[in-house]
């Protein structure tokens, strides 16, 4: 009796170094395949086209029209969205052509209205297409709903990600987004919302994105620089020389506005970097502990 | 005996279970769709699996970080490490390079993002960060780690387009540059406290002006120890935001560009104590 106690507390631990061994077996292997497991696919099969070969195969310079009423205008809406979304940079005057023939109809107008408060909380980055598009069109009903936009609570609170309220952030700018649209009507009640956000805004974002439109639709002039002096908050009127950036401007054309910039607010120039306190510098030649993978070149667009 | 059977298949069970759950990091980032901006730039190359073979490589990415985020499933847009290589996807082939008109060059933001140790940073990797308080934390060590947060990856979020995420790959590839030549930026994550005119919290640098065609392409990491030739992270960031809304390859979605222009223009406007930084783009509408 007692041997055969002795033989099943034996055959235990003999079992239990087994597993043991066992288990460390397959975290090992785990580890192991994992560093040099690929990433894969579920769905694919064969070797993908390259992008250029799926670029060559796009029919550039089509888009669809922005037309008609009732459902028409909604088809034709969420099919121009999806094009002007994915458009290129050749085709930006594509878009515009287009933007600009449906100026007259408040259905279409009405349609993007709609589009633009679903994808506000859904999918920024369309609802930033959606607000280009309406502010682009300079339509009645668009200019109500920008106007509607822009006076949207903002939220007073929120996450803080890295220093900022991201609700606020996202709320800005889609609001600087309808800022460029009421700018960009060039009148006089799409000027008084522009003037009421450089006051009155409680975002700084929207703030700063009013003064750069009503400067840009006002040709940089001295007297718009006036008319911003009487609105522009105490503190932020650095923002009426605020270099712009234009798409396609050379580097002398830049380099003659910073300089300017620099000579009027030689405030902004940031006093010399400091080196950290009791730390030598790297050199570089630091040996990493997790080895790098053999890279090559990136495959050829 | 019996008690003794029962214990050893408890012990092996959850052995088992320890074992096949090795290296599964489970995502609480939303993977359940993607932005407008990542699904445009998405159907550019139409999963391009060579590339995915060469980035995840170049940006030293491990299965066992990457797991359960789309590692296995790499076609998958709605999923973090798609998401990820979409966006470097636009660092590596998204820009024009003119030397009379881009503040740098991809061969800057390249070295900046990518894993590889050299004149840019020493060596560092990339993994996923389920926090939420975060956009991305570069780790120092042997090599770095360049984290990457659920608000660049969460559909919902106004950061989570392709241009938001690899100017995150900016921001926290230029702490891994402040870190190798020991450069003091701040003792708030590498950020200097609110004040002058950066209104973000604890989360401002300095803007280091510089004109255009300043530095040559690949020399965005010089400096001369002065305020005349340096770069903080958030300058990097706008500057390479500018860069893919101003100077982006033609194929690179509307979409894109926009969203890189927002952000690029709301982050030059909150985060700098000297600010303004440069505003980018027309204010055109479209």
């Amino acid at each position: 009796m007692k041997n055969l106690r002795i033989f099943k507390v034996f055959t235990l631990m003999v079992l239990k170094i087994l597993l043991a061994a066992l288990v460390t077996g397959i975290f090992l292997a785990c580890v192991s395949t994992q560093v040099v497991k690929a990433p894969g696919t579920e769905e694919r099969g064969g070797p993908s086209p390259t992008p250029s070969q799926i670029y060559e195969k796009r029919t550039l310079h089509q888009p669809p029209q922005l037309a008609g009423s009732g459902e028409k205008a909604r088809k034709s809406v969420l099919a121009f969205i999806d094009w002007a979304s994915f458009s290129t940079v050749d085709e930006q005057e594509d878009a515009r052509n287009v933007i600009a023939a449906a100026r007259d109809n408040d259905d279409i107008a009405n349609v993007l209205a709609e589009e633009a408060e679903r994808a506000r909380v859904a999918n920024h980055s369309r609802a930033l297409i959606v607000l280009s598009i309406l502010g682009e069109m300079r339509n009645p009903r668009g200019e109500e709903y920008l106007r509607n936009f822009l006076h949207l609570p903002f939220p007073e609170g929120g996450t803080l990600v890295d220093g900022e309220i991201v609700e606020q952030t996202a709320l800005g700018t889609l609001q600087a987004k309808a800022v460029d649209g009421l700018a960009y009507l060039r009148s006089e009640s799409g000027d008084k919302e522009v003037l009421w956000a450089v006051a009155n805004h409680p975002s700084r974002v929207v703030r700063a994105e009013a003064i750069n439109a009503y400067l840009w639709n006002h040709k940089d002039s001295n007297d718009a620089r006036d008319v911003l002096r009487r609105h522009v908050r105490e503190g932020e009127e650095i923002f009426l020389d605020r270099v712009r950036r234009e798409t396609g401007e050379n580097a002398e054309s830049f380099n003659r506005k910073l300089e300017i910039y620099l000579k009027t607010h030689p405030e902004v120039i940031p006093p010399p970097p400091q080196h950290n306190e009791g730390k030598t510098q790297q050199d570089g030649s630091e040996e990493d502990k997790r080895s790098e993978y053999p890279v090559n070149q990136p495959p050829i667009w | 005996m019996v008690t003794s059977i029962f214990k050893l298949r408890v012990f092996l069970i959850a052995a088992l279970w320890l074992a096949t759950s090795v290296g599964t990091a489970y995502s609480v980032c939303n993977q359940t769709a993607a932005s407008q901006a990542d699904q445009d730039l998405w159907n550019d190359h139409g999963c391009w699996e060579e590339y995915f073979l060469w980035q995840y490589r170049a940006y030293d990415m491990r299965e066992s970080d990457w797991n359960g985020r789309g590692w296995n499933d790499a076609c998958n847009i709605n999923l973090e490490y798609p998401k990820h290589w979409n966006a470097a996807y636009l660092v590596t082939y998204g820009l024009i390079d003119n030397n009379d008109q881009s503040f740098h060059g991809t061969i800057d933001y390249r070295k900046t993002a990518e894993a590889a140790g050299g004149e840019f940073h020493n060596g560092l990797y990339h993994t996923p960060s389920d926090r939420t308080d975060i956009f991305g934390r570069f780790a120092p060590g042997s090599p770095g780690n360049l984290q990457t947060a659920c608000p660049l990856y969460n559909a919902t979020s106004a950061n989570a387009n392709p241009g938001s995420r690899a100017g995150d790959f900016m921001h926290e590839g230029w702490h891994a540059w402040l870190d190798k030549y020991n450069w003091n930026n701040g003792s708030f994550n590498g950020h200097r406290a609110t004040q002058g005119a950066c209104t973000a919290t604890n989360s401002c640098d300095y803007f280091y002006f510089h004109g255009i065609s300043k530095y040559v392409f690949g020399a965005m990491w010089e400096n001369d120890g002065t305020a005349n030739r340096f770069h903080s992270p958030n300058q990097v960031q706008v500057e390479f935001l500018c860069d893919v809304a101003d100077q982006p390859q033609s194929w690179v979605p509307a979409s894109v560009r926009i969203a890189a222009q927002t952000d690029a223009n709301q982050r030059s406007a909150q985060r700098f104590i000297n600010g303004p930084g440069y505003t980018c783009g027309s204010p055109r509408p479209w």
